[in-house]
């Protein structure tokens, strides 16, 4: 970087020298073709350029378009060089004429970005410097210079006018094609730039177009034979219109701070206000920055990560990924990032202004990404506790039906074997009876205590079976109004079914109703579990630990339970489960 | 002489107990089978003319054997058998084309007559 300065430096002064040469050779040669203009606008071209050019350069050395500014104000101070009577001089000059309007094309295509966006463009580009670099030099090996007043050319190998006049022809043909395509180019770029950036870019494209426009008026003028003077006219003004294009773009910029300035102040009156609030923060942003595709991401220094406004978890983009990043910080500490596009890269300054004036705000969107990634956490691990203690329980009713359940039946058997070898003693035999019918009641009691735990063929068989099992041992006539018919999720079947049975059990016990029905289907994406009666009504869930339970239960699963119970009414229960 | 019976059940000490108790009560017991595929495939070789079928087993359900056996020629009579609660798949019994229900612990000749009838 401090290299690059002093190198800077360096071609600065002599930018200082280059621009002085035209002034010293128009004062020198009287006489010298266009020689007041060169005096006046000669210096102002060189000096304006490279010094604009070197500043650019010092601001974004990854931006071409300082060097070539420069390269523009040391074309120009060379071109000056026709001003000179000795004939060396005037040629070189006249060598270089052409380099200036090449550099000024490849710059204007090149405006703001610095770079060529797309092969079409290159090629342009390319066109524009073989004619000017390569076509028009060598056309000069056979240009008589002397037989238009001019000093005479010491390059001339041959005098061909014909050819020379045909070779100029075509090059204006293609000049005034390249400068069409340009037009067509910088008006679709300029209409598609932001606000912010379009009132930048309008100066520059402004002056720089004014001096392809009568570049190209010349082209015409030449090659339809127009008035001479008129055309030494139509060039004069190109050469004062070339001179005013570094002032209108050091105006653009400064414009474009004004401008930046104004986006600002607009952004934070924004947030000031209700509706600005209420539209939030990200599109006020990207409104401002004109990048639609704007994002924004929240540190959070405790959990060390970034998070969106929903909390949720955001990896910042890479180099690779074509989205850039600009972190926004707080008394040193790093706050948030706005994730944009890259078009956005060469006014980042713009970028963390605008992070800076919002960030008042961007604390306050911090500390609800921040509630909302903790409910987000808390919301996950009551579903895993949940799943967990259905799991659980799962094991604990599959252990005691391996383990003690199978045991008692083999008890069971056992005795009863041991009750036909016994029938010829029937005191024993009546009390083998006994201990047998108590084995029988302690089982009946061990298979209602694991059913309880967890109904083994929910696992095995779906709502539908368990669903069935529930109407048939329900104390009242239960009727099955409609059942999934096909398997559903582990943790949303798990759920439908305590709540089927949680409410059936509510209805034997409190509802004094004569009949129930029950409803379990699976639309648009959710599962609805309704469970209604014909009973007494009056249930409410605040009382009572049972529909409470319910209720967390649901809402573990995101769902929803409503409670529909005026006294008198029967009750109705209505859980709402999300299903994918 | 009583019924040729297969017993299809993972846990091999009730399948001992279960042959010692049948057989004490006259019926014959041709064989058992300790999953889904072998007890499809010795309903299929020994043709027995009652199967009792566990509701759970290692390879699959009882009620889809239930189901694959109804497909033999000339099946066995099905019956389910679990030391689960009956009420709980009463309905998938029924669908699955078996006979009955009979708690394992209430395992007789009573209680297999009982479903028959």
């Amino acid at each position: 970087m401090r290299s690059l300065r002093r190198a800077l430096f360096a071609l600065g002064a002599l930018g200082f020298v280059a621009g002085a040469v035209p002034l010293a050779l128009a004062l020198e040669y009287e006489g010298g073709h266009q020689r007041e203009l060169i005096a006046v606008c000669g210096p102002l071209t060189g000096w304006a350029f490279i010094g604009t050019g070197i500043f650019a350069w010092l601001r974004r050395p990854e931006n071409s378009l300082g060097a070539l500014m420069t390269a523009i104000g040391f074309a120009a101070c060379l071109a000056s060089l026709r001003v000179a009577t000795e004939p060396w001089i005037f040629v070189t000059g006249l060598l270089v004429i052409t380099l200036q309007w090449a550099l000024l094309y490849h710059m204007l295509l090149a405006f703001p970005t610095g770079t060529l966006g797309t092969r079409f463009e290159r090629l342009l580009v390319l066109t524009s410097y073989v004619s000017a670099a390569l076509v028009h030099p060598v056309s000069m090996l056979f240009q008589d210079t002397s037989r238009m007043g001019f000093p005479e050319n010491p390059l001339l190998i041959s005098a061909e006018p014909d050819l020379v006049s045909t070779v100029s022809r075509g090059r204006f043909w293609v000049g005034l094609f390249l400068i069409a395509a340009l037009a067509v180019i910088l008006v679709r770029r300029w209409r598609g730039a932001p606000t912010v950036r379009s009132q930048t870019m309008l100066a520059a494209l402004l002056s720089g177009g004014v001096v392809m426009l009568l570049l190209a008026a010349w082209y015409v003028a030449i090659l339809a034979h127009w008035d001479p003077v008129l055309i030494e006219r139509l060039e004069e003004a190109r050469i004062v219109a070339l001179a005013l294009v570094p002032f209108a773009f050091l105006a653009g910029v400064l414009r474009g701070r004004v401008a930046g300035a104004a986006a600002i102040s607009e952004l934070v009156a924004r947030l000031g206000e209700p509706e600005g609030r209420r539209r939030g923060l990200r599109d006020a942003l990207a409104d401002t920055l004109a990048d639609p595709s704007l994002e924004l991401a929240y540190w959070l220094p405790e959990r060390n990560e970034y998070v969106d406004a929903a909390g949720r978890p955001v990896a910042l983009p890479t180099a690779e990924s074509g989205r850039i990043c600009t972190p926004v910080e707080s008394r040193g500490e790093p706050l948030a990032a706005i994730i944009h596009d890259p078009s956005l890269q060469a006014h980042r300054e713009l970028v963390r202004a605008v992070g800076a004036a919002a960030s008042l705000t961007l604390e306050n969107e911090r500390l609800d990404a921040e509630l909302r990634a903790n409910v987000e956490e808390l919301r996950a691990s009551r579903a895993r506790l949940v799943e967990s203690g259905d799991a659980a329980r799962r094991r604990i009713e599959r252990d005691l039906h391996d383990g003690a359940q199978q045991r008692l039946v083999s008890l069971a058997l056992s005795l009863r074997l041991l009750q036909s070898r016994l029938a010829e003693d029937p005191g024993a035999a009546a009390e083998l009876e006994d201990a047998r019918k108590e084995l029988e009641q302690a089982l009946e009691e061990l298979r209602e205590l694991a059913r309880g735990i967890h109904p083994s063929v929910l696992s095995d068989r779906g709502l539908d079976a368990v669903l069935e099992g529930l109407a048939h041992r329900a104390p009242l006539p239960v009727e099955l109004e409609a059942t999934p018919g096909e398997r559903l999720p582990g943790n949303v079947e798990s759920t439908a079914y305590f709540v089927v049975s949680e409410a059936l059990t509510n209805v034997a016990k409190y509802a004094d109703a004569t009949h129930a029905r029950v409803r379990v289907m699976r639309e648009n994406g959710r599962v609805l579990v309704e469970v209604a009666d014909d009973g007494v009504g009056g249930a409410n869930p605040a009382q009572g630990t049972g529909l409470r339970g319910l209720l967390d239960r649901v809402a573990a699963v995101d769902g929803k339970l409503e409670v529909d119970s005026q006294p008198g009414h029967g009750t109705t229960v209505r859980a709402t489960i999300p299903c994918g | 002489m009583g019924a040729s019976i297969l017993i299809v059940d993972d846990h091999p000490g009730f399948r001992a107990q279960a042959r010692r108790l049948l057989e004490s009560e006259g019926y014959l017991v041709i064989g058992e089978a300790g999953d889904c595929t072998t007890g499809l495939e010795a309903a299929r070789a020994l043709q027995p003319q009652l199967a009792l079928v566990d509701v759970y087993l290692p390879d699959g359900d009882g009620f889809d054997l239930t189901s694959r056996i109804a497909l033999l020629t000339d099946p066995p009579t099905v019956i389910l058998i679990s030391s689960r609660d009956g009420a709980e798949f009463e309905r998938c019994a029924s669908e699955s084309g078996a006979r009955g229900f009979v708690p394992k612990a209430e395992l007789s000749r009573e209680a297999i007559e009982g479903v028959l009838q």
